[in-house]
């Protein structure tokens, strides 16, 4: 398979912002173009061939090495294609995006896929805060796709989503499902205070127990058949949900009546 | 949703301190503004008004108020999702309540003066702004505000500490649209707090050189941000040495403003103050010696290049 090979040589000392980063913009461009591609480091236009070695052409899949800390907007509203990057990624990851695939052998910074439509990332590491969160000012977060972070994340995951699916596979921080008005959020390694504060619909599965809003009704233990669906769905993601009968059951939780919302949490009870 | 302070003095007749202690912060706060004035609406002055004090601890404002819920640190964000959830009388266990502190006594005698009222304001300090939750506890009081115009008037305003800090807001928001976290670096402002906001980029140390007028991070901000002040060029404007200044490559010493210089000040709902000086002073001005650094800038190239250079596929 055809693809471009990028490789940072050194560290940006500002923030470098390159969203020209993306399989859609690279997949009809010679070397040499995308060697000019303008990318901003602070204040000042630069080359992108200042900061990275570049080989391969004309491609949409692009390859990354390198300590990208300070580079973000990568992958932005990206619809097609794949990006994977070898080591940490700064802040905007795959923002916007409508289609392809996001691969980091790494850590990401904060809003890894904000506002997302569609498509699919898999952070190998930590994520930062606000993951497929909604932008300052903005009513409507993640509206699609999948979110995978195998590591832990920040506050506010999953801040305003519509509609999606993300996988927390390490312990969130606060505010995670906050304002959200659908989608799913699965939390294997649970998460500290106020999960799911002001939802207004939505489902929020958590592996481990959670410290509630006071905001949030019991309504009963049992095994939601949708699990047994959806479980084989986030199996061939190489996620494994317990659904079976005689391995525990949900509890189920229903809120934020502070808004007053519909929306759902599920804690998993195992037996025993 | 806020008002002015003559709004408040002539018409509230239900405030609300949350996560403050005026009594010592805003000493003159009940005198001149929210207590103790008389106006043709509330006659009686003191006797007309209502005012409930939420803290997590009894503070010397406590002899002030006619009721003080006192809350369990840390929960205000729970508090007031209860309290939104009561005004539209949704179910709340007494487990759930006991949560905060509080009994439901209390909470239903609070939502109900609260929707009593004539005029309501809640004045929220820095024990709600600045604790866990930070922007999401202010952003609680607001929404808790919004709703109740459903049954009465209500208003919320942050009790400003320092000197002008409302005034960096107001001016920042009318000349760029924003009140702070902005960024400048494609040549038109973006906003985004978390990314752009100071703290937050001194701690990660995305700058290489920082200029401050008029405040002193190295006193307040987390120990990272302090460490790279000192490892990039700093420039501080400010009459007094400082723990930013001791820190900074260079300190020019301006004249203090309302002191020595003139100029406009913000009051804490956003009423412009001239202030005339009283003293002389030796120093420039603030505003005379960025003008002056603005002309040696502008005789440089531009560094903006080609325009436009919108962030691509912001929308849509």
């Amino acid at each position: 398979m055809n693809k471009i090979k990028l490789t940072l040589r050194e560290a940006p000392k500002v923030v470098l912002e390159s969203e020209v980063i993306t399989p859609d913009r690279f997949l009809d461009q010679s070397n040499e173009e995308i060697r000019a591609s303008v990318v901003y480091h602070g204040k000042r236009q630069k080359r992108l061939d200042d900061f990275f070695d570049v080989d391969g052409e004309r491609s949409d899949h692009i390859d990354i090495h390198g300590d990208l800390t300070r580079v973000r907007h990568i992958g932005r509203g990206m619809t097609r294609g794949s990006v994977t990057i070898h080591g940490d990624v700064g802040m905007h990851l795959g923002a916007m995006m409508s289609g392809g695939a996001i691969e980091v052998h790494g850590n990401a910074g904060d809003w890894v896929g904000g506002e997302m439509k569609n498509g699919k990332i898999h952070i190998h590491g930590d994520a930062g805060q606000q993951v497929g969160a909604a932008y300052r000012g903005s009513v409507i977060g993640m509206r699609g796709g999948t979110i995978l972070v195998d590591g832990d994340a920040g506050i506010e995951v999953g801040m305003r989503m519509r509609r999606g699916l993300i996988v927390i596979g390490g312990a969130a921080r606060d505010f995670v499902g906050l304002q959200m008005k659908g989608g799913t959020i699965i939390l294997c390694g649970g998460a500290e205070i106020r999960t799911g504060a002001w939802m207004q619909r939505g489902t929020i599965v958590s592996l481990k127990q959670l410290a509630l809003m006071p905001t949030f009704a019991e309504c009963g233990a049992f095994n939601p058949t949708f699990l047994n669906v959806y479980a084989r769905h986030l199996d061939q993601l190489g996620i494994k949900l317990p659904y079976a009968e005689e391995q525990g059951r949900y509890l189920r939780y229903s809120g934020d009546r502070g808004v007053p919302g519909k929306g759902e949490i599920l804690i998993w009870e195992p037996v025993g | 949703m806020t008002c002015t302070l003559g709004e408040v003095k002539n018409r509230a007749d239900f405030i609300v301190y949350w996560g403050g202690n005026p009594a010592e912060c805003h000493p003159r706060h009940f005198t001149k503004y929210t207590l103790m004035q008389k106006s043709r609406f509330l006659p009686r002055g003191r006797k007309d008004r209502t005012m409930v004090l939420v803290d997590i601890r009894e503070t010397k404002s406590v002899k002030a108020a006619d009721v003080f819920l006192q809350v369990r640190p840390g929960k205000d964000f729970e508090l007031i999702t209860i309290l939104r959830a009561m005004i539209k009388d949704q179910p709340i266990s007494d487990a759930q309540l006991a949560e905060t502190g509080l009994t439901r006594e209390q909470l239903q005698d609070f939502v109900t003066r609260m929707k009593a009222a004539k005029f309501g304001v809640f004045f929220f300090g820095m024990g709600l702004s600045m604790t866990r939750g930070k922007h999401m506890n202010s952003a609680a009081l607001l929404t808790l505000a919004a709703e109740l115009n459903a049954f009465t008037k209500f208003v919320a305003m942050p009790m400003r500490g320092h000197g002008n800090v409302t005034g960096a807001d107001v001016i920042m928001r009318w000349q760029t649209g924003y009140p702070f976290g902005i960024s400048f670096n494609r040549g038109y402002p973006r906003y985004n707090p978390g990314e752009f906001s100071t703290v937050d980029v001194l701690v990660r140390g995305d700058t290489d050189c920082n200029f401050i007028i008029g405040a002193d991070p190295g006193a307040t901000m987390p120990k990272p941000a302090i460490e790279h002040l000192a490892s990039v060029p700093t420039i501080v404007l400010d009459p007094h040495v400082t723990h930013t200044s001791k820190l900074a490559r260079v300190h020019i010493t301006t004249a203090p403003a309302g002191i020595s210089a003139p100029g406009t000040a913000y009051r804490m709902d956003e009423i412009p103050m001239p202030l005339r000086p009283a003293l002389e002073s030796p120093y420039p001005s603030d505003e005379e010696v960025v003008r002056r650094i603005k002309e040696t800038i502008l005789k440089k190239p531009d560094w903006m290049g080609e325009r436009p250079q919108m962030l691509t596929s912001q929308v849509g």
